[in-house]
C-alpha cells in the first residue's frame, strides 16, 4: 500500500473514532502535547492508562467478589478510573464510569457487576482501536511518511 | 491581554519526573511574568498530564504525589503562583493539605481537582481554602483564563 493510501486510511480511521464517541477532544489535546522533544508522549501516556486501568478493573472485580462488598472502595476505584479515562479522552469508558457510580450509590451488587461488564467492554474496545491507530501511524513512519498534526475538521 | 505565541525552550520531555530539567519544547503561550505552578496528584497519569499541560502553556511546573510533599515544599519556602491539587490523596487529603498551606499564609491561587464533582466534596474543599474547583482533566479552555488572571494580578 502506498503512503498516500496509508495516510488516507489513518485519517478515516481516526475520524471514525471521534464519530463513534470512542475518543473525545481530550485525545486531541494529548496529541498536541507531543512534539520533537516528546516524540512518544501519546503512546507512553496511553500505555500508562492501560496499565493503571487494567489494575483498577481487577481491583473492582475483586472488591465486588467479597462476601461483604465495600462499596466505598469500589466507588473510589471507579472514581479514579473516571479521572484517568477522561484525561486521555476515552469518552465511552468515562461515561461507563459515571453510570457505574450510580450503581455504587444504590449499593446493588448485581447492578455493579453489570456496570463493570460495561466498563470492561468499552475499555477493551478503546484499547483495540488505539492499538490499531498506533500501528497505522507506525506503518506510515516506517514508509518514510509523517503523521499529520491532529485537527478536528469534522 | 491575549497570550502571545512564540517558541520558547523549557520544560521536561518524556514522562520522567525530572521537574527541573530543561529541554526543547514549543510553548503555546507566554506571559508577562515568570509563572510557576505546583501540581499535587497521586495518580501518575493525571499528574504527568497536568504538569505537561501547564508547561505547554509556559508555566514552570513542579509535580508532587502527596499532600505532605506539597506542604513540605511550601513550608521550605518554595512559592507558586498557582497550585492544582486533587481532592483524594492517599495519606493527607487534598482539603487538609490546602488548610495547612493556607495556614502558612499562602495567598496563591489554589484550584481543587476531582474526577467527579459532588456537592459535599465541593463544600469541604472550598471550606479548606481553594479558590476554584474543576473536574479533571485540565483543559486550556478553563485553565488558560485562570493563568491569564493570575498573570495580570502580579
Amino acid at each position: 500500500m502506498e503512503l498516500g493510501q496509508m495516510q488516507g486510511r489513518l485519517a478515516e480511521f481516526t475520524k471514525s473514532l471521534y464519530m463513534e464517541g470512542i475518543l473525545d477532544a481530550q485525545f486531541l489535546q494529548l496529541q498536541q502535547l507531543q512534539d520533537e522533544s516528546n516524540p512518544d508522549f501519546v503512546v507512553e501516556v496511553v500505555s500508562l492508562f492501560f496499565e493503571d486501568s487494567e489494575k483498577l478493573l481487577n481491583d473492582i472485580a475483586r472488591a465486588l467478589d467479597q462476601q461483604s462488598v465495600d462499596f466505598k472502595r469500589v466507588d473510589a476505584h471507579v472514581h479514579q478510573l473516571k479521572g484517568s479515562s477522561a484525561s486521555v479522552g476515552a469518552q465511552r469508558v468515562k461515561n461507563a464510569c459515571v453510570a457505574f457510580r450510580n450503581c455504587c450509590e444504590e449499593q446493588n451488587v448485581e447492578g455493579c457487576l453489570r456496570c463493570l461488564q460495561q466498563v470492561k467492554q468499552e475499555h477493551y474496545l478503546v484499547k483495540n482501536k488505539l492499538e490499531t491507530l498506533f500501528r497505522l501511524e507506525q506503518q506510515i513512519v516506517a514508509a518514510g511518511g509523517s503523521v499529520p498534526m491532529a485537527e478536528m475538521t469534522f | 491581554m491575549a497570550p502571545t505565541i512564540e517558541s520558547v525552550y523549557l520544560g521536561n520531555g518524556g514522562l520522567s519526573e525530572g521537574n527541573n530539567k530543561r529541554s526543547n519544547r514549543f510553548v503555546k503561550a507566554t506571559w508577562k511574568n515568570n509563572l510557576t505552578a505546583l501540581v499535587v496528584d497521586n495518580v501518575e497519569l493525571c499528574r504527568v498530564l497536568e504538569r505537561e499541560n501547564l508547561r505547554a502553556y509556559g508555566v514552570e511546573t513542579v509535580a508532587v504525589e502527596t499532600g505532605e510533599a506539597a506542604v513540605e515544599l511550601v513550608a521550605s519556602g518554595s512559592t507558586f503562583n498557582l497550585i492544582f491539587i486533587d481532592i483524594y490523596l492517599p495519606t493527607m487529603s487534598g482539603p487538609e493539605a490546602v488548610r495547612q498551606i493556607r495556614a502558612m499564609g499562602v495567598r496563591s491561587k489554589i484550584i481543587g481537582l476531582t474526577a467527579i464533582i459532588t456537592e459535599k466534596d465541593e463544600q469541604d474543599f472550598f471550606a479548606a481554602g481553594i479558590d476554584e474547583f474543576y473536574e479533571k482533566p485540565l483543559d486550556p479552555d478553563w485553565f488558560v483564563p485562570i493563568i491569564r488572571e493570575v498573570d495580570n494580578q502580579i
